[in-house]
């Protein structure tokens, strides 16, 4: 739920990034936050554990500045992905605009990446939200892996019913930022138009 | 109306009385400075001599304090946490939750007691949540805040700033 304050012609919104353990969603940050101007961003602020696995958020504002008149600001957060914080990705995504689902290309990862989707989609109807309306855009991340492990994109399709929700998708190497703004100007078109 | 395709909207007016609402609550506790948050930690006002640039996220991270402890009321099968406080050297911090969307904020130091605090925030959360319902009833307002020009030109600023 955007929240658009007349008086101080702002308007703000929130994207969350989503996914199973490991499978990049801080890196995204990390590139976006080393990548937009100065003057767009603020800091990222992570709270992680020691070996700087997300705990609870890592959270990216960004200040788009004015349009028409609007100051528009983007949060961006991400959720930890391990399974056992299930309960602190809810709060996180409470309130949310719009996810960004960060799947791993690795073979291997094909079933976490489908328990972390229909978690997300508990989470959303949970909130009395449509998740069949509500704006997603999938990122098919790390696909720089060796052939012998990297899913074909056809195969994701099919195990994440991307073709049959008509989300966004958007084949991304994180850790050189391949993919990583296309993505969030997926998600940021997909939040706006529901505004 | 579809809850997905809801803004919360907060008008001129009623911002001002959001305003009044915070800077009395200030006045008449002696607090540092109260916020009043969406629970997206998303900051609606803030006021008080509390200048700080962290704001925004200070803002984000109470939100999720606040989430996070729903969360343990839902394992607890308690309803909801209505209110924390949270005890620190020099300032202390009280969170009341507003009808599950605005969370009220306050950060005051050791001269003023926590009983006052808790009182005040009571009747402060009391009116806030008659701004609130009426801002929630003013949704027809959106189309006229955000038309589709609006919308083409946000579009062409993604572009222009998220850009490889």
């Amino acid at each position: 739920m955007a929240l658009i304050n007349v008086a101080a012609r702002e308007i703000h919104c929130k994207i969350v990034y989503y996914g199973p353990g490991m499978c990049g969603k801080t890196t995204n940050l990390r590139y976006i936050h080393s990548q937009v101007p100065k003057e767009v961003k603020g800091d990222l602020l992570s709270i992680a554990t020691e070996t700087e696995r997300t705990l609870f958020f890592d959270f990216l504002p960004l200040d788009l500045g004015k349009v028409r008149g609007f100051q528009t600001r983007f949060h961006l957060y991400t959720v930890p992905g391990q399974v056992l914080y299930e309960r602190t990705r809810v709060a996180v995504l409470n309130g949310a605009d719009g996810v960004v689902f960060v799947a791993d290309s690795n073979k291997s990862k094909m079933q976490e990446n489908v328990n972390s989707l229909k978690e997300l989609a508990q989470n959303i109807t949970r909130q009395n939200k449509r998740f069949a309306e509500f704006p997603i855009v999938m990122q098919y991340n790390k696909r720089d892996l060796p052939k012998e492990v990297l899913a074909p994109v056809q195969t994701m399709d099919h195990f994440l019913g991307v073709t049959r929700m008509h989300w966004p998708r958007v084949e991304a190497v994180a850790t050189v930022g391949t993919g990583v703004f296309e993505t969030l100007r997926a998600i940021s078109r997909a939040v706006i138009s529901k505004l | 109306m579809d809850p997905q395709l809801t803004s919360i909207i907060v008008p001129t007016e009623e911002l001002r009385h959001i305003e009044e609402c915070l800077v009395r609550l200030v006045e008449d506790t002696g607090s540092d400075y109260a916020l009043l948050l969406d629970k997206s930690g998303q900051v609606i006002s803030s006021q008080g001599d509390g200048d700080r640039q962290d704001i925004t996220a200070l803002g984000a991270l109470i939100a999720g304090v606040f989430a996070s402890s729903r969360e343990v009321a839902k394992l607890l099968r308690e309803r909801d946490f209505r209110a924390s406080f949270q005890q620190g050297v020099r300032e202390n911090i009280f969170i009341a939750l507003i009808e599950e969307q605005w969370i009220l904020c306050i950060i005051f130091n050791k001269g003023t007691h926590i009983g006052l605090v808790k009182v005040l925030t009571k009747k402060a959360t009391d009116e806030l949540a008659s701004v609130l319902e009426r801002v929630r009833q003013q949704h027809k307002a959106r189309d006229e805040v955000l038309g589709s020009s609006f919308r083409t030109s946000m579009e062409d600023t993604i572009d222009l700033l998220f850009r490889d």
